[in-house]
C-alpha cells in the first residue's frame, strides 16, 4: 500500500469554508485569477492546494474543483482556465459570490537542497504553484532559473510575474513567444548537477522532465494534476502509477511527490480527463 | 432535543445518520473537521481479506448531477484494519459498521470471523454488489440463491448484526432482498451504485480505464427511494437508505418512505461536513414536529403500504 509522502505535509489544519470571492481578474485567453477573502487559519504554503466549488452550483457540477494556491495568506488566490463546466461558472463569478473552500490540502514543496540551485519548469496553469514557489524563493534571496512554455503567447498566463521573481526561459510551440519549442528545449543547457528541477504542468511534460532529469541523476519534484473528489484522501479517485507498483495518491501523498517515484508509463498520462487549470 | 435513537434489528444507534462505504476511509481522515463519533454510524472501506491496490486510473469522472467511480475496492485489508485503524475508532466511541467484500463465500466467512473476534464493531454490512471488480461482488447480489448462501454462512461465523448491501442491478431486488432477510439479515442497505459510462468527446475515449463505473450522487435519489419503498414494503427487517443523500430534506425523504437510517455518501466529498449537518438537521426536523427519529420513519407510506 502506499506510504506515506517522504515531503512536506500539510502544516496547517485543513477546514472548510464558505467564503467570498473578492475579486476576479481576467488574464485573457480564457485563463482568470480567483482571489477569496478567507478566514484567519487557512494559509497555505507554496505547493499546497484546495478544493473550490461554488456555494450556489446546487448538483450540477457537483464536485469541488482542485486547484493549487497561486498566493497564500488570508487572501489567497487561484490560476484557472477556463475547460469545462466548474471553471466555466469560476470565469463568470462576480465579486461577493460565495464559494465553499476546503484547505489547505496536500503537501507542500521541498526544501531545496543546500547548495543546489531551484530551477522551476511550468506548463500552462501549472505556472501556479510554481510562480508561488518562486516568490518564497526570491524573498529569500535565492533568485530561481525558471523555464515556462505554452502552445503560443496566449498561453503563458503570469509570465511577468514569473519574470520579475525568477532568471525566465520561455517557450512557444508556434515560436510567437522566446524559443520555439516545447518547454524541454532549454533543459539540456540547463540541467546540470548544481540545480534541483520543480515542475508542474501537463502530464506528458513531466514526464519528459522526470526523464531528462533522471537520466543526468538530478532530483526533481513533480506536482501531480490528477481528477479528485474530495482531496483529502476517501474517494482514492487521485491514484498515480508509482514506480515498483502499486499507487501514489495525488492528495495525501502529494501533489509534490519525487518523480524517480512514479511510473511515468502510458497508464499515467492517458488523454486529459480533468478540466484545464484543475489539478 | 428530540429523541433520535434508532433501533436496527438488535443494535441501537444513537441517531440515524451513518456514512457510506468508499465515501468516509475509515473515518479517520475527518479529524480536522469533526467528531465522528457523534454520527449514527461510519460504514469503512469494503475490507477484503488481502489488501488490494484497486483499479488503474482514471477511477473517477463528473456526470450530471452526479458522479462515476470504478475504484476497484482498493483497500488496506481486514488484517491491518484490526490491527492499525480498528483500535483508534474503538477508542474514541465511533459506531463502527465493517462493510466487507470477498470474492467466494470461503473469503466472506474469514473476513467475517476476523471482525467477530475484534471489540469494536457494531455490524457488518456484506457488499454482494460492487459493479467495479472482475470477480466477486456483484454476481452474489444479483442471484437471490447465492446472496442467501453468503448471508447464511457469516450469519453462522458471527453473533454481530449482519446488514448486505443490495445491488440496484439485481433483476429482482425484492426477490434478493427477501431471500437474505430469511437467511438471517438483521437488514439491508439500499442501494449500491448503477453501473454507467462516460465518453470524452475531446479524445473519443471512454473516460475511466475501467470503462464503466458505479453512479453515485443526486441524479441517483429517485431510484434509490422507490427502491427503498419497495423493499420496506416487503421486509420484516429494517432497511437503510443510501443514494444521493445531500440534505436533511434527502435524508428525511428515505426516512418517510420507511427507511431506519440513512448513509451519506457522496455528498462528503462536495463537503465533509455533510454527514454532521444532516445529523443536526434531522434532529431540528424533528424537535420541530415533536417527533422522534424513529417516528419518521414510514411516515410517509399511507397505512398498510
Amino acid at each position: 500500500m502506499p506510504d506515506p509522502s517522504s515531503l512536506t505535509k500539510s502544516r496547517t489544519p485543513r477546514r472548510q469554508v464558505t467564503a467570498p470571492l473578492l475579486r476576479r481578474d481576467s488574464m485573457g485567453n480564457a485563463y482568470h485569477v480567483l482571489t477569496f477573502d478567507l478566514p484567519e487559519g487557512m494559509e497555505a504554503l507554496p505547493g499546497q492546494f484546495a478544493m473550490v466549488r461554488g456555494a450556489e452550483w446546487g448538483d450540477a457540477p457537483l464536485l469541488p474543483r482542485p486547484m493549487s494556491f497561486l498566493t497564500g495568506g488570508n487572501r489567497p488566490s487561484i490560476l484557472i482556465k477556463v475547460f469545462g463546466e466548474g471553471t466555466i461558472r469560476m470565469a463568470r463569478a462576480i465579486p461577493g459570490e460565495p464559494f465553499e473552500i476546503l484547505g489547505p490540502l496536500g503537501n507542500t514543496w521541498p526544501a531545496v537542497s543546500p547548495g543546489k540551485r531551484p530551477l522551476l519548469v511550468a506548463g500552462g496553469v501549472g505556472v501556479a504553484p510554481l510562480l508561488y514557489l518562486a516568490r518564497e524563493l526570491s524573498s529569500a534571496g535565492e533568485k530561481p532559473i525558471a523555464v515556462y512554455g505554452g502552445r503560443s503567447h496566449r498561453d503563458l498566463p503570469l509570465n511577468e510575474e514569473l519574470a520579475d521573481v525568477s532568471e525566465l526561459y520561455i517557450t512557444t510551440e508556434d515560436g510567437s513567444r522566446g524559443a520555439a519549442g516545447r518547454v524541454t528545449l532549454p533543459l539540456p543547457e540547463l540541467l546540470s548537477d548544481d540545480v534541483e528541477v520543480f515542475t508542474c504542468g501537463p502530464d506528458r511534460m513531466m514526464a519528459a522532465v522526470a526523464e531528462l532529469c533522471a537520466a543526468k541523476g538530478i532530483r526533481c519534484i513533480a506536482s501531480l494534476e490528477t481528477p479528485m473528489a474530495c482531496g483529502y484522501g476517501v474517494c482514492l479517485g487521485c491514484p498515480v502509477k508509482r514506480a515498483g507498483g502499486g499507487y501514489l495518491y495525488a492528495c495525501t501523498d502529494g501533489p509534490c511527490i519525487d518523480a524517480t517515484s512514479i511510473d511515468w508509463g502510458e497508464g499515467n498520462h492517458a488523454p486529459r480527463r480533468v478540466e484545464r487549470g484543475e489539478r | 432535543m428530540s429523541d433520535q435513537r434508532i433501533q436496527i434489528g438488535g443494535l441501537t444507534l444513537q441517531n440515524p445518520v451513518l456514512t457510506a462505504s468508499g465515501t468516509f476511509g475509515y473515518g479517520l481522515e475527518y479529524d480536522d473537521f469533526y467528531d465522528v463519533a457523534t454520527l449514527g454510524g461510519i460504514c469503512t472501506k469494503g475490507l477484503s481479506r488481502e489488501p488490494r491496490y484497486g483499479n488503474p486510473p482514471e477511477r473517477i469522472c463528473e456526470t450530471p448531477a452526479g458522479m462515476l467511480n470504478a475504484i476497484g475496492l482498493a483497500n488496506v485489508g481486514v488484517e491491518f484494519f484490526c490491527k492499525e485503524k480498528l483500535p483508534v475508532l474503538r477508542e474514541r466511541g465511533v459506531t463502527v459498521v465493517a462493510n466487507i467484500f470477498a470474492s467466494s463465500v470461503e473469503d466472506f466467512v474469514a473476513i467475517t470471523e476476523r471482525l467477530e473476534s475484534e471489540t469494536g464493531v457494531a455490524a457488518i454490512e456484506l457488499n454482494v454488489s460492487c459493479p467495479n471488480v472482475s470477480k466477486g461482488g456483484i454476481e452474489f447480489g444479483r442471484d437471490p440463491k447465492l446472496a442467501a448462501q453468503v448471508t447464511a454462512a457469516c450469519k453462522a461465523a458471527t453473533k454481530l448484526p449482519l446488514w448486505v448491501k443490495m445491488s440496484p442491478e439485481a433483476g429482482d431486488i425484492v426477490g434478493v432482498a427477501k431471500a437474505c432477510e430469511d437467511a438471517g439479515a438483521d437488514a439491508v442497505t439500499a442501494i449500491n451504485t448503477i453501473r454507467g459510462m462516460s465518453i470524452d468527446t475531446s479524445t473519443g475515449r471512454v473516460r475511466l480505464a475501467n470503462r464503466t463505473g458505479g453512479l453515485s450522487g443526486p441524479a441517483l435519489r429517485p431510484i434509490a427511494l422507490r427502491i427503498v419503498w419497495d423493499l420496506v414494503g416487503a421486509l420484516k427487517i429494517p432497511v437503510i437508505g443510501i443514494g444521493g443523500v445531500f440534505t436533511t430534506e434527502d435524508a428525511v425523504e428515505f426516512m418517510l418512505a420507511g427507511a431506519s437510517a440513512v448513509q451519506v455518501g457522496t455528498a462528503n466529498f462536495s463537503d465533509p461536513l455533510a454527514a454532521n449537518k444532516i445529523r443536526l438537521g434531522i434532529a431540528e426536523y424533528c424537535a420541530a414536529r415533536g417527533l422522534t427519529a424513529s417516528q419518521l420513519i414510514g411516515r410517509g407510506r399511507p397505512e398498510g403500504a
